[in-house]
């Protein structure tokens, strides 16, 4: 296009010129090689079989779905459900508590506090992750401070006393799930404050000026503004979290187990690569199916508010 | 117990790490940390691990948590320890390492050396470049696994039993029926299980007199049955190293290794509590013998250096000082007199009649039928 209409300089810097697609370059190969052909590899072997006695080998010669028969029939069904169950409760939790910090530092806090908030948000991640999670195992172990306290009787418990015994929550599902709200918190505060930082603050006055009041303004105003910021957070903290395992290998003992420990477990020490495959390739469309049905819900509310509104203003 | 090691270093105040070593189980935190180290490791190839030159005293070990006395090994020379928590863990990183794992030793278990080798994995051993060797009790070399010690030396070896907390547990446990039927009881719910395949459905086959290294489909086949359906549901944890974790209250019950159940009991001591509210017992009317072998791997960058630490470490005062530490045989001649009256000798030293109801495990046909049956426990005891 340029050339047809450029001069003899300019047509001279377009025969130089790169192609645009030569930025690309470099983050697709990175993709290509170490995620799609990984994932794809991972698909294949998810339908051959292990080869025993020899660590690792897939057999292939023979492909059936029998590694994902197994996964829907043995106990692994019911350990991904598990899994799914703690993913989402612990999604919906995380956005139950971000909303109200990201909606405090978009539009409540000064811009000197702010720094200083995000800057908190972020000292967490100074402490290795690892190190973070194993911290907990201090305070829910059943002979640790807070037990001791907690089973004190002192006044200050407010009558929450223990009166059976230490606190029982380590190695527990209860555990894993605390943990993982706890570790995956920033993920959904960070793009609800931008996405909400992003809503303007004219729109919010008209919708004022125009008689809604504060709960009406949030809720036809602001949250839809935000929407997709509320999705992005629900999938960075979503996807993760159902993949994760060391939380759950740390302080879930044998009931907090997810999936995710599960697959590690059959390359490593099943070293069944076949079986972890199919385990991988289930959890994978699990997360899929449970982001479809969430999409889904937002595409219907989307639609049901959208034909409430259009019947307001037809009676007005 | 302080939490300066060879290969875990943190960044917290002194009080802190002093808490943190008393309280937390420091050995899941290694072998999870040394898992994310062995990928690394892997990850590079073994690139830059393998130190310079032949001469100098550095060793890549890939091995077991808490199972060298780390001022033993210093004074040794310089050896970074990268931690395992099964044997087919560690077969899967050598094997997916190629040979170029980076790692100059391995401790496996004596029933995977077979597999191991046949892998490709191991050096072969030059024992004119190990005098000591000599010292070793002819008990525990020429073993059924690895004859003529081709690749492999005694480390030390041990067995399988229980410790529980009898202010939870009234009964007394005696055998390993009685072992589930506390389980499934008393300490439903606190009860914890080596994370290892063999160990937990040995549980199964020592209770009922079934030789535990059997082949047979209908003995795996009520092994699953048993385990899936009875005690899944009552295990609060897998744990290779429940021992430490005694000082927490984490469990009523647990499935444990001699050496580890006795530095829980050193641990509990050293906290000022009172040893004798847990109780240890060898597993009955049978039980695992184990043993853990030195090996060189194939490519290992630090030969001389591996060779010479076998050496020194097969030396009766070095090995009382390593015995002292984690509580088990090694394995050397006179080495129960040298040791002299250490604590809880009874959980290192056993009797000939205790010994003769211990049997070595085998890899053979089942093995991954095993897995298996494991794989199944562990995800019903979470879903």
């Amino acid at each position: 296009m340029t050339a047809t209409l450029g001069t003899q300089p300019s047509q001279q810097r377009t025969w130089l010129r790169a192609p645009k697609f030569l930025l690309a370059i470099p983050s697709f190969v990175w993709y290509v090689f170490l995620f799609a052909v990984p994932v794809a590899l991972v698909v294949v072997n998810s339908f051959g079989r292990k080869v025993a006695g020899t660590p690792g080998k897939v057999d292939l010669s023979s492909p059936s779905l029998d590694r994902y028969h197994e996964v829907i029939s043995g106990s692994f069904r019911s350990l991904l459900k598990q899994t799914m169950f703690t993913s989402i409760l612990g999604t919906v939790l995380c956005l139950v508590i971000s909303l109200p910090v990201a909606y405090f530092l978009a539009f409540k806090v000064g811009p000197k506090a702010k720094t200083a908030v995000l800057a908190l948000l972020m000292v967490p991640f100074f402490v290795n992750f690892l190190l973070r999670t194993l911290a907990w195992r201090i305070v829910l172990q059943p002979q640790g401070f807070v037990s001791n306290f907690l089973q004190s009787g002192h006044w200050f418990t407010f009558g929450l006393a223990l009166r059976n015994g230490p606190i029982q929550i380590l190695d527990t599902r209860a555990a894993v799930q605390l943990a993982i709200v706890y570790n995956y918190l920033p993920l959904m505060i960070f793009p609800l404050w931008v996405a909400l930082d992003r809503v303007e603050l004219h729109l919010r006055e008209a919708s004022k000026d125009l008689g809604a009041n504060r709960l009406r303004t949030l809720l036809q105003v602001t949250l839809p503004l935000a929407g997709p910021g509320i999705v992005a957070g629900l999938i960075l903290v979503f996807v993760p979290l159902s993949g994760d395992y060391v939380t759950a290998a740390l302080l879930g003992g044998a009931k907090g187990n997810m999936i995710g420990a599960e697959v590690a477990n059959q390359y490593f020490k099943a070293q069944d690569a076949a079986s972890g495959s199919a385990i991988a390739v289930s959890l994978i469309i699990s997360i899929l199916l449970v982001l479809g049905v969430i999409a889904a819900c937002f595409w219907l509310m989307a639609r049901i508010r959208r034909r409430a509104r259009a019947v307001q203003l037809v009676q007005r | 117990m302080s939490l300066n090691d060879e290969s875990t270093h943190i960044l917290i105040s002194q009080q802190a790490a002093q808490r943190l070593a008393a309280t937390i189980n420091r050995r899941r935190f290694l072998a999870i940390g040394g898992g994310v180290a062995a990928a690394a490791a892997l990850a590079a190839c073994g690139g830059s691990s393998g130190g310079s030159g032949s001469k100098s005293k550095n060793i890549n070990m890939f091995t077991w948590a808490e199972y060298d006395d780390p001022d033993l090994l210093k004074s040794w020379g310089n050896i970074s320890l990268t931690i395992f928590n099964s044997n087919e863990e560690a077969i899967q990183k050598l094997v997916q390492g190629g040979g170029s794992s980076g790692f100059d030793m391995v401790v496996p278990t004596g029933a995977y050396i077979p597999q191991l080798v046949k892998s490709g994995l191991l050096a072969e051993l030059d024992k004119t470049k190990i005098p000591n060797f000599s010292n070793l009790d002819s008990h525990y070399t020429n073993q059924s696994w690895d004859p003529d010690n081709k690749h492999s030396v005694c480390k030390n070896w041990g067995t399988t039993g229980w410790i529980y907390d009898t202010t939870v547990v009234k009964t007394e446990i005696k055998t390993w029926a009685d072992f589930i039927k506390v389980a499934q009881t008393e300490a439903s719910g606190k009860t914890s299980v080596i994370d290892a395949t063999p160990d937990l459905c040995g549980i199964y086959f020592w209770a009922n007199g079934i030789d535990w290294t059997t082949e047979k489909t209908e003995d795996l086949d009520a092994c699953e049955k048993f385990l899936v359906n009875e005690l899944a549901s009552h295990i609060k944890a897998f744990d290779s190293y429940p021992g430490v974790n005694l000082t927490s209250g984490s469990y009523a019950l647990s499935q444990v290794f001699n050496g580890d159940a006795r530095q829980g009991l050193l641990g509990i001591k050293a906290a000022g509590q009172d040893p004798a509210r847990y109780k240890w017992g060898i597993g009955s009317p049978t039980t695992e013998l184990w043993m853990d072998n030195w090996c060189i791997l194939k490519g290992a960058k630090n030969v001389d250096a591996s060779y010479d630490f076998i050496n020194f470490i097969l030396d009766p005062k070095n090995s009382v000082k390593d015995l002292n530490f984690h509580g088990y045989n090694t394995g050397i001649k006179g080495v129960s007199d040298l040791a002299g009256s250490i604590e809880f000798k009874d959980m290192v030293f056993f009797t000939d009649a205790q010994v003769a109801t211990m049997k070595p495990g085998a890899v053979n046909s089942a093995q991954d039928r095993l897995v298996k049956i494991y794989s199944n426990v562990k995800a019903k005891a979470g879903g």
